[in-house]
């Protein structure tokens, strides 16, 4: 599993090729149009601000506010890098490991380092600091919860092992809290605040701004673009976010509302970036005893009277969303296997009927929190649109507040799981996937041989070394997951971004912690 | 008057007390906790109830709430407000700057408020019933009508967006110097002034009116004083006492204002801090933010009572 990144390493390379090969085209384009000449050559130095309105939970808990673990994730890979990066295709990337290798049995994993990678502080990155970076997130997050063991094995070399097989381990090490630190004691690991990422902090209000400077010292040669890089926290604060914008405070606004896109298309000097997919919303079927979702055929008709096209168009307004298939695998996801049909108002009458409810049915109440602005506007379209195949969906919003505590209701008393919408991101199948096992409550306490064979599936997947192998394994759950419907997935939003003309390279993502501001400059 | 003294003292520390009680009931009410706002929906997925449990154990969650009250108040009289729950920074460290920044805010704000105020209010007593008094108190109905967000993103509007003359939001860092964040801070300082003088200007109006029709300025008018003078020197004091209580309450008020418009301009002050702690249940620091608010307005009050016995003889003997 060697990994080639010479299209990371070499804009040098990608320059001259353009320069040789487009230099009578970019000649021409320059005497036509000389504006679209100067965006198309990267240009070095200056300074971008932007400011993210996604909620921070974390930032400035640490005691000096620079530890990765408490940056607003989207911020982390400014400064810090990890093992593995996921591309925009969410495929995996090599970051600081530029070569991984499992064992036979997919529980140990061999990892080599690249050579050559400075901290801020001049320092090389050895096999010593992620061993002991990794220490520390095996005890912090539960994305190293698997990690049983990490040790030394050469001065760019690491062997972590694990406490079952996972054929995609490597999709993990790049989440966006494990990030690499100089070696230092569990309790002061990273207070430092430097990383081996494009750009260092300079200074650090946490709750508010971050100032980063360029890493000269950066291992992707030629990057970042950039002299400085400021950061601005607007967490929930959409509105001054974009008075900032149009006051020319900010370059870029991450994390706007999609819904605002139809009035954001007529604001003069702006531009926007809308990632291939994002976070969805999830519906959980509760299936335990007294429910009607007990009997599939119910769960079925709720699939199929769903009017997804018509969510899309009135909340999203068709492009700034996608069309779940009632997986939590998302369209960027290579092996995501679009629903086999769309609507089908009949069949799901038809399938009502057969259950036992010709005349239609009440469901139970469903539950949602705006955890985005525009969640109650998709359960509103949502609800009226089952109407059609005599489904009546009672629905209510619920505070944000403990929302999660009370979906769950008592779960270990009773194992009861409310009939409630809860987000999810984008990941790769490995843990998109595993969201749907019996113990989670969110599989709304899946059962039966559908659930039987699905994890069997699961487990054999984590276990093949083959991709191709993998990805058929992958669909034929996604198969059972649309005719078993132990959750609705109906739509998820793609994330937007919003910059003025000026900035180039700034691509979105559709996991939005994973977004990289390396190839960002100005015209 | 000692005694007088003492017992407003003594009143406003209950008060204070009270309050505390209030906070940290209203902190402890709100469903969810510090631990489940710090995880994503991603994260919780992959964990499970007891991984949960244990967490909190580990933060001092599963703790009874009396234990948790009792504890922090004992802390907070001796100036210990605690430790953030999550990352276990210092509640001090946390609010200091943010309370000087504030309480910038709140002075100048009030600088200005106060001298506009007496100028409009005198200018609308003195021409009761014509343009000056008409103009006078229709803006203070405008001002009062119109709340902080709505007049902040007007101004955001007319003096960043379409004349860019100040910044629509505020990029300094909390530790700034005060000369530094009062030169980004035109537009919230005039937010909260365009908020609070209208109040101000109905109060010295209405008192203005009444002390001018009282004898003893009657009075003072037969010995041929100029009317301007007689405004300042007589009339203006004796309306200014009984609109001491209000002024004190709307001084205190501003704090609300300034929440809102902390927020509406980023502004690094305690405002952002409350809303921030609030969404991250960071119990110790809303119950700190809320003790100092209520701190302010019983000192204000306080002070208030203060200044009319010693401004007033008949309160004296009260």
């Amino acid at each position: 599993m060697d990994q080639q990144d010479s299209r990371l390493d070499d804009p040098l390379r990608r320059k001259l090729l353009i320069g040789a090969g487009g230099a009578a085209a970019l000649s021409l384009q320059e005497l036509m149009w000389p504006g679209a000449a100067d965006a198309a050559t990267p240009k070095r130095g200056g300074k971008f601000v932007y400011t993210n309105t996604y909620p921070n939970n974390r930032i400035g808990d640490a005691r000096t506010g620079r530890h990765p673990h408490h940056w607003l994730d989207l911020n982390n890979r400014s400064a810090y890098n990890a093992l593995t990066w996921v591309d925009e295709k969410l495929e995996v990337q090599p970051e600081l490991a530029t070569a991984w290798e499992p064992s036979a049995d997919m529980k140990v994993w061999d990892v080599t380092l690249r050579e050559g990678v400075s901290f801020h502080d001049g320092r090389e990155m050895t096999a010593d600091d992620v061993v002991s970076s990794f220490k520390f997130h095996q005890t912090s997050t539960s994305y190293a919860k698997q990690i049983t063991g990490v040790e030394k094995t050469g001065r760019l070399k690491v062997r972590m092992t694990l406490d079952s097989p996972n054929s995609e381990f490597p999709y993990i090490l790049a989440e966006y809290h494990l990030m690499i630190m100089p070696a230092a004691a569990p309790d002061v690991i990273g207070l430092s605040g430097i990383g081996t990422g494009p750009f260092k902090i300079m200074e650090l209000d946490p709750k508010r701004r971050i100032i980063l400077a360029r890493h000269d010292a950066y291992w992707r040669k030629g990057y970042p673009y950039l002299d400085t890089l400021e950061v601005v926290g607007s967490p929930g604060r959409m509105e001054s976010a974009l008075n900032g914008f149009r006051g020319n405070v900010f370059d870029a606004v991450l994390g706007v509302d999609p819904g605002l896109l139809p009035d954001l298309q007529r604001t003069p000097d702006l531009k926007y970036d809308l990632s291939t997919s994002g976070d969805q919303a999830v519906m959980v079927i509760p299936k335990h005893e007294g429910t009607p979702f007990n009997d599939k055929r119910v769960r079925q008709a709720l699939a199929l009277a769903i009017d997804r096209e018509k969510i899309m168009r009135i909340v999203y307004g068709a492009n700034a969303g996608w069309v779940g298939n009632d997986t939590h695998l998302t369209t960027a996801n290579a092996s995501f296997l679009p629903r086999p049909t769309k609507r089908d108002v009949a069949k799901a009458k038809a399938l009502l009927a057969e259950a036992g409810h010709p005349k239609g049915i009440t469901l139970p109440t469903f539950y949602f929190s705006a955890t985005w602005p525009e969640i109650p506007r998709v359960f509103q379209v949502l609800a009226e649109s089952v109407k059609e195949a005599g489904i009546t969906l009672p629905i209510e919003q619920r505070p944000s507040d403990g929302y999660r505590q009370w979906r769950v209701e008592d779960a270990e008393k009773t194992r009861k799981h409310r009939f409630a919408y809860t987000p999810s991101g984008p990941r790769n199948p490995g843990v998109s996937l595993y969201r749907m096992r019996p113990d989670n409550n969110e599989a709304g306490y899946w059962s039966g041989p559908g659930c039987d064979e699905y994890m069997a599936l699961y487990q054999q997947s984590l276990a093949e070394r083959a991709p191709d192998k993998r990805r058929t394994l992958y669909v034929r759950m996604q198969h059972i997951l649309q005719d078993e419907v132990p959750i609705i997935s109906p739509v998820g939003r793609r994330n937007m971004l919003i910059h003025k003309p000026n900035v180039q390279g700034l691509r979105n993502h559709s996991q939005f912690w994973s977004i990289r501001f390396d190839e960002v400059w100005k015209s | 008057m000692i005694v007088t003294l003492l017992r407003r003292i003594g009143l406003s520390a209950l008060t204070l007390l009270l309050a505390s009680l209030l906070v940290f009931m209203a902190t402890e009410v709100l469903p969810g906790d510090a631990l489940e706002v710090s995880l994503t929906a991603d994260e919780l997925a992959l964990m499970s109830e007891a991984d949960l449990a244990r967490k909190r154990q580990q933060l001092g969650l599963d703790r009874p709430a009396a234990t948790r009250y009792v504890e922090w108040l004992g802390n907070a009289v001796r100036g210990d407000f605690g430790t953030t729950i999550i990352g276990k920074g210092q509640v001090t460290d946390i609010i200091r700057e943010p309370v000087k920044n504030s309480l910038l805010l709140g002075a100048v704000a009030a600088l200005v408020a106060i001298p506009v105020a007496l100028l409009l209010g005198i200018a609308a007593a003195y021409w009761r019933g014509r343009w000056p008094d008409t103009l006078a108190s229709m803006g203070a109905i405008i001002g009062y009508s119109i709340p902080e967000f709505a007049s902040g993103n007007l101004l955001v509007l007319m003096f960043a967006i379409w004349l860019p003359l100040f910044p629509a939001v505020i990029l300094a860092f909390a530790d700034a110097s005060p000369a530094a964040l009062l030169a980004v801070s035109v537009l919230p300082v005039a937010t909260v002034v365009f908020g609070s003088v209208a109040h101000l200007v109905q109060l010295v109006r209405t008192g203005l009116i009444e002390a001018l029709a009282s004898d003893f300025v009657e009075r003072a008018r037969f010995t041929g004083l100029p009317e301007m003078r007689l405004i300042l020197r007589h009339a203006l004091p004796a309306a200014i006492i009984p609109a001491l209580n209000s002024a004190a309450l709307y001084v205190a008020g501003l704090l609300s204002g300034i929440v809102v418009v902390e927020k509406v301009f980023a502004y690094p002050g305690l405002g952002m801090i409350l809303i921030q702690a609030v969404d991250k249940r960071e119990v110790a620091v809303v119950q700190a933010v809320s003790l100092l608010a209520a701190v302010a307005v019983v000192s204000m009050n306080l002070l208030a009572d203060l200044a009319v016995i010693a401004l007033d003889p008949r309160a004296r003997s009260r």
